[in-house]
This record gives structure tokens, C-alpha cells and sequence, in this order.
């Protein structure tokens, strides 16, 4: 489904090329305050592009995998020299431990959130005209995998609303008679694929797929917008790999918590960071503010 | 015009022999692997005057075939052995790792240093006898070896094909505790005293090689817990006092339970941890200056014991108990 989103309108480059590097550097920078900009950062885009079922989502299926993995490395780990409480087994419950827990599940919860939103806007044909050009074959694989999901999901919903309208319903009945009509349902489905493929591989002959020379239309301008949304993602990318290499943004939880001091330049990676992530979020209402005084005014 | 046909012959070759090399030469990730010398654990003293001194180490079980074999070729291999190791002196308890010089004895030298010389054969005994005295087995460092018959008799059930018990135990070396199982421990009321200490000293010869985090934690002299009095009840083991000991000074111990071993292992202690120093470093035991070769908990302690537990560099070589640590 196409995004109404700006941030999503801009040359799928751009839209790579943002998530590529924020996913880098949720996965690689173990900074506490890098993490809870990560994960900030993504709730909030996430809520953007997902509204309130994203809130949801994020409430029950994130916060208790998160917990989970912050309570696992106590259990596990139990290196650290600020010593809380003594464990049953008689190993220490360290604070480090508890704190490098909270981290990886941060970092795990933004991952997550990062990629759902990947998800609402790399559509596959971005993917494809992406990707095309450098590995043909497979990103033609990726982009009928793709295509083939949802339709599956819709055809299956046809049949099953059909069936249960002549009476074979799945929903209902003895658990018997629910697993005979499921298993009517599927093995419609499987003959149903086995033909689409079949009517998919003519229809794509037909049409040249796979001849030599044959061009691809694409709705993709690189425009001036693109232009400067490139410069300042590379200009974001290229000051925090600095940063990271020069030190600025070290963190290490054992034995002991500690990292660079918040001094003036450590302080400049972390806000660089907070801008890069925010990227989507303060183009989208920049253009919804615009629009909002457009719209007003006629 | 040969060159160029035949140029990549020769060069692969190069590549993989100065790869091999440089992968000899790096050899593991630990303070004594680096080098060119193949490096072996060394014996004890082969001078019989320095051998009594040599409480702390028992020698490799390998190089010391035991002594009821009479085969020439036996004698002359472990007069060779003996001959042409040299001594690397472990009276310190913190004995140098880098001792290369035995690759360089040839069998030549060690023949014509033979008791008997070039010339003139020894009967089997006599050489037996000379071995014997080369390698200054005397009672002590005989005992140092493993017992099968004292290990049995004291109650471990070892397996006749492995030499083992079912934890994977060697023999114990006779007049030493064999492993008691927690499992059956009983602890009594009975209040006893016993010693206990723990040094991390042999880090402060490899400083290069601990985890750069971790420096600050290494105490200026090595002693993590000073050598103290602590008391215990009869039937407890090592493993019981230094948890029970940990926790009453305060200091961070982790330790996880391997059921093949029926014993506790302790990864780190003041948040030094194994292989933190090199992939040969850990902790070490030592009771009363011997290096038990079970587990601590299985190791039951008796009054006015000594425990010292000792961070390893080096598989135990650099602390005196580098024999323990074999298969």
C-alpha cells in the first residue's frame, strides 16, 4: 500500500539509504543515550506511518520481549562490580548486568520498530528499481515473492468466505468437520497457486520478461529535494562514523558503567544522532505544517 | 617467458608457506604461544641436588614413563628426554613460560652425555637405574604421580579402560584427598580454621595481554584476599568456603555448575575472568602446595588447610601447577 507520508515520496535512495544507515547504527552503537534516541526516534515514526495500531503493537509485543531480554542477561550473566543482591545459586545480581540487559533490549525493541517501519515504506517495486539494475534476477525473485503473499492472503479469503457460504465452513462445527473443511480450503489454494504461477510465467513471456533490452518504467525522479536529503544523510553518516571511531561515542558496562565525558563534541554526535533519526518524522511535519497553511488559506 | 608461464607456481607456494608461518609464529592467542620455538611443559629438575626443592611441580606424565618398562628403546628416548630438556627452575611460583631451548637439543649431544658414552653398552638395568638418577626420581617427586592402587584403595572407582573415575578424573597422587562427591558431603557441626587467599599476581607479568577494561581492577601486588583465617565446617569443600568467603568480603566470584565434572567451576573472581588475560588464562586451586586435579567442589577440606587460589596465565605453568591441566 502506498504511504501518504513524504518522507516516502522522496527517491527510494534516500529512503534506503536513511534506514541503512540508522539500522547500522541502532545495532552498533551501545551508548545508552544513542539507544533511547534509537528507539525513540522509531516509536515516533512508527506512530506516524501506523497511527494508533502501532501504539498497540508496540505495548503488547515489544515492552514484554524487551522485559524478557533485560530479566534473561541477569539470569546469565553475572559479571559487574556493583553487586545488588545474591542470587539462590549463590552468584551476585550486578547492576551492570541489569543495565546491559536494559540495553540489549532496547536495542532490540528499536531494531524491531525500525524495520516495521521499513516495512510501511520500502515498498517492493522501490526495492526492485533499486536493486534491478545490480542483481536482476534475484530482485525479480524477491519482487514476485513479494507480490505473491498478499494475493494469496486475499485469494484465501475469497474462498474461505465462498465455502462458508455453500456451508463448508472452517469456523464452525465438531473439530473433525473444521479440519475436513480447512483442508478443502488449502487444497483449493495449492491448485490455485500452482495455476496462478502458471498463468503469471505466460503473462511475463508475453510481455518480454527476461529478453535482452527489455526497459522497465520507473516514477522516480531525482530532484533537487533528493539532492539535499542526500547530502545531509551522508553528512550525518560520515560525522558519526567519525565520531565512532575517534571514541566519542564509547560506552562499556563492565566491569564498571563508564564512557566519554559529555564534553562539547561527544555532546555534537549525540544531537547529530537525534537529528539523523528524526529525519522522517521532521520532514513529514514540515510538509503536513505546509499543507495544513495551504489548505487554511483557500 | 618461463617466468611468466610459470609465475603463479611459484609464487602460491610462497604465499601459503609465509602464511603458515606467520599463523606458526602468532600461534595462539596467549603470552606463552607466541614465538618460534615449540614449547613444552618442562619436567622437573633433572639435577638430583634441586629436585627436593621442586615441591610444587609433578612432572609430565608423558615424558616420564613409568619406571617397570624395560624395553632399550623406552630407556633411551627418556635418556634423551631428560638429557636434553633443560631445567627450566621452577622453585618461584611464578616461573618464566618462555623456555625454548629444548628444540634445539639434537639427539647427538644427548648421546655422548649417556653415562655410558659413546662406547660400551649398559644392561638394561643399568640403564634403567642411570635414567632413573638423570631424571631424579626420588620419593617425592614419585609421589607426585598418579596412584591407580592408592587412589582405588582410598575408595575411587576408576574406569579400567580410561584410567578414570566417572567425572573424568585421573589418579590422585599417593598422601593426597581423593575427590569426595557434594552430592554425599555431610557437614557436621564441627567448627575448623583453614586458610584461604586469593592473587591474581601472574597478570602483573602480562599486563599486555589483559583486557584493557579490566587494568584497573588488578591490585598493586597481586593479592585480591590477603592469605586470612576463616573458619569452616568439617565436611565442606573448597567451593563452599570461597563462595561463603566472597561474600563476606565483599568481593564478586561467578561460578557455574558442570555436571560432567560434578563440580563447580568459577569463571571469575573480582571480575577477573577466564581467558581475560590470553586463551590460556583462568583460576586455579592450590591446597596446601598441591594443585588437585578435580573440581573445588569436590575437594573436602580439612583443619589447618591452606587454600590458595591462583590466577593462571598460562595453563598453570607460570604458578606451579602446569601439570594439572593435561587431558
Amino acid at each position: 500500500m502506498q504511504n501518504r507520508d513524504t518522507f516516502s515520496g522522496y527517491h527510494p535512495i534516500i529512503n534506503f539509504l536513511f534506514f541503512g544507515l540508522v539500522l547500522v547504527f541502532s545495532m552498533c552503537l551501545t551508548h545508552p543515550v544513542c539507544l533511547a534516541v534509537s528507539l525513540s526516534s522509531a516509536l515516533a515514526y512508527s506512530l506516524y506511518l501506523r497511527g494508533r495500531r502501532a501504539a498497540r503493537a508496540a505495548l503488547r509485543y515489544l515492552l514484554p520481549m524487551a522485559l524478557l531480554a533485560a530479566v534473561i542477561n541477569t539470569a546469565f550473566s553475572h559479571e559487574g562490580e556493583t553487586i545488588l543482591a545474591y542470587l539462590p545459586s549463590g552468584n551476585p545480581l550486578t547492576l551492570e548486568s541489569v543495565a546491559y540487559g536494559l540495553a540489549a533490549a532496547a536495542m532490540l525493541a528499536s531494531v524491531v520498530t525500525w524495520f516495521s517501519c521499513y516495512n510501511e515504506v520500502m515498498t517492493s517495486d522501490k526495492f526492485v528499481y533499486l536493486f534491478g539494475r545490480v542483481i536482476p534476477a534475484l530482485s525479480l525473485v524477491l519482487s514476485m515473492t513479494l507480490r505473491f503473499v498478499p494475493k494469496f492472503n486475499a485469494q484465501i479469503r475469497v474462498v474461505s468466505e465462498a465455502q462458508r457460504c455453500v456451508g463448508r465452513d472452517a469456523s464452525e462445527g465438531s473439530v473433525w468437520r473444521r479440519a475436513k473443511n480447512g483442508v478443502t480450503i488449502l487444497s483449493i489454494m495449492i491448485t490455485w497457486s500452482l495455476e496462478n504461477a502458471i498463468e503469471t510465467a505466460d503473462s511475463m513471456r508475453s510481455r518480454g520478461y527476461g529478453l535482452p533490452g527489455r526497459t522497465a518504467f520507473s516514477i522516480y525522479r531525482f530532484d533537487d529535494r533528493d539532492r539535499a536529503a542526500l547530502g545531509w544523510l551522508l553528512f550525518c553518516g560520515a560525522y558519526l562514523v567519525a565520531g565512532w571511531i575517534a571514541g566519542g561515542l564509547s560506552w562499556r558496562y563492565y566491569p564498571t558503567m563508564r564512557g566519554t565525558a559529555l564534553t562539547a563534541f561527544p555532546v555534537s554526535f549525540l544531537l547529530a544522532y537525534l537529528a539523523l533519526c528524526l529525519t522522517p518524522v521532521i520532514l513529514n511535519c514540515r510538509e503536513d505544517r505546509k499543507w495544513k497553511r495551504l489548505t487554511s488559506a483557500a | 617467458m618461463w617466468w611468466k608461464k610459470n609465475k603463479w607456481k611459484v609464487v602460491v607456494p610462497v604465499l601459503i608457506a609465509a602464511a603458515l608461518a606467520a599463523a606458526f609464529y602468532l600461534g595462539g592467542d596467549a603470552p606463552s604461544l607466541r614465538g618460534w620455538s615449540v614449547k613444552e611443559t618442562a619436567p622437573a629438575q633433572t639435577q638430583s641436588e634441586t629436585t627436593a626443592s621442586a615441591t610444587e611441580t609433578a612432572p609430565e606424565t608423558e615424558t616420564r614413563p613409568p619406571e617397570t618398562e624395560t624395553s632399550a628403546a623406552a630407556e633411551e628416548t627418556r635418556q634423551e628426554t631428560a638429557a636434553g630438556t633443560t631445567a627450566a627452575p621452577e622453585t618461584t611460583a611464578r616461573a618464566e613460560t618462555a623456555a625454548p631451548e629444548k628444540v634445539t637439543q639434537k639427539a647427538g649431544s644427548a648421546v655422548a652425555s649417556r653415562p655410558g658414552g659413546t662406547t660400551g653398552g649398559m644392561s638394561a638395568a643399568e640403564k634403567e637405574s642411570a635414567a632413573a638418577a638423570i631424571a631424579g626420581e626420588t620419593a617425592a617427586s614419585a609421589a607426585a604421580q598418579g596412584s591407580e592402587s592408592y587412589s582405588e584403595q582410598q575408595g575411587m572407582r576408576l574406569d579400567p579402560k580410561t584410567v578414570r573415575d566417572k567425572y573424568q578424573t585421573e589418579p590422585v597422587p599417593e598422601g593426597k584427598p581423593v575427590p569426595v562427591d557434594p552430592q554425599g558431603a555431610v557437614i557436621t557441626d564441627k567448627a575448623c580454621t583453614c586458610t584461604i587467599s586469593i592473587s591474581c599476581a601472574a597478570i602483573l607479568d602480562n599486563m599486555g595481554w589483559l583486557v584493557a577494561d579490566k587494568k584497573e581492577l588488578v591490585p598493586e601486588d597481586g593479592w585480591i584476599l590477603k592469605p586470612m583465617q576463616t573458619t569452616f565446617y568439617e565436611g565442606e569443600s573448597v567451593f563452599n568456603v570461597l563462595l561463603r568467603t566472597c561474600k563476606q568480603q565483599g568481593i564478586h566470584m561467578e561460578y557455574e555448575n558442570t555436571p560432567v565434572y560434578n563440580s563447580a567451576y568459577i569463571e571469575g573472581i573480582h571480575n577477573l575472568y577466564e581467558f581475560d588475560c590470553g586463551e590460556l588464562s583462568g583460576w586455579m586451586y592450590r591446597v596446601n602446595d598441591w594443585f588437585p586435579n578435580y573440581g573445588c567442589s569436590r575437594y573436602a577440606l580439612k583443619d589447618g588447610d591452606t587454600v590458595a587460589w591462583v590466577y593462571t596465565c598460562d595453563l598453570g605453568s607460570d604458578v606451579g601447577g602446569g601439570s594439572v591441566s593435561g587431558g
